[in-house]
């Protein structure tokens, strides 16, 4: 019988992939709202990416989990191509 | 409020003239002392002749632009002899451990999610602190902010106390004590 010596609360390897993908798009994403030039958009905007994942930081789901870090990627595609257009 | 202003900038214009003198002074200051250490370099043997001709002549070439202002020139002869290492580099001041460690955790204490009082070098942010991981790339985040450089994903991850950021930062910038 084997005894796993894992403690209760590991995640599988595809969990753990998938916090690696969470946590990265999220320092991606701040990395880019750094950039935004006013303070007041760069406050709200750094808010409001706060408030969408801690919103979801409970999902269990792995493809809702897989959907939202697309959505998470294309609003991060949106904010890159939107500086880059205003010279950022 | 309208004459106020007025009267400030009246002020300032009276003050402008004597702020052109300071800053003509100041450059030949910098002249001299460039003068100086290429002097110095050049000439093994440090004699007071070349000292004193130098600001001398810049003295008197400059002194119609200073309106005869005695004392700028007065304290360039005098600083000319102190002044024999020149940093022509702009850089920060150097960091020590102490001054990073505060930063640090002055850093950490400007985050609303966390208790200044609860706050020590050893609390680690998801056990102690009850922060979780998002807040934890925030808090690096601002780190990176703080001194300057770019934190890597894969070392960001693994810094959970203040005390390791402290290590990490250390490390990076190679500061030894």
């Amino acid at each position: 019988m084997a005894v796993s010596r894992l403690p209760p609360a590991a995640l599988s390897l595809k969990q753990f992939l998938q916090r690696q993908k969470v946590l990265g798009v999220y320092r991606d994403l701040l990395r880019s709202i750094r950039k935004i030039p006013i303070e007041s958009d760069r406050r709200y905007l750094r808010d409001w990416a706060r408030e969408e994942f801690k919103r979801n930081k409970s999902e269990t789901d792995q493809d809702v989990i897989r959907m939202m870090i697309t959505q998470a990627h294309n609003h991060l595609e949106d904010l890159r191509r939107s500086l880059a257009l205003a010279g950022c | 409020m309208e004459d106020s202003v007025s009267r400030m900038r009246s002020g300032s214009l009276v003050h402008c003239g004597s702020g052109l003198r300071n800053m003509a002074a100041r450059i030949i200051a910098r002249c001299v002392r460039s003068l100086n250490h290429r002097a110095v370099c050049f000439n093994s043997i440090n004699t007071a002749a070349t000292l004193t001709a130098a600001p001398l002549t810049h003295g008197r070439t400059f002194s119609q632009l200073t309106n005869g202002h005695k004392s700028p020139l007065a304290q360039i002869s005098g600083s000319s002899f102190q002044v024999f290492q020149w940093r022509q580099y702009g850089d920060l001041p150097p960091l020590t451990l102490e001054t990073i460690h505060d930063r640090v955790l002055y850093v950490l204490k400007l985050y609303d999610k966390i208790t200044p009082e609860k706050l020590q070098a050893t609390s680690h942010f998801m056990k102690d602190l009850g922060l979780d991981s998002l807040d934890q790339v925030e808090i690096i985040m601002a780190m990176e902010d703080e001194f300057g450089f770019e934190i890597p994903d894969a070392d960001a991850e693994k810094l959970m106390t203040p005390q390791e950021i402290v290590q990490y930062i250390a490390d990076k910038k190679d500061v030894y004590e």
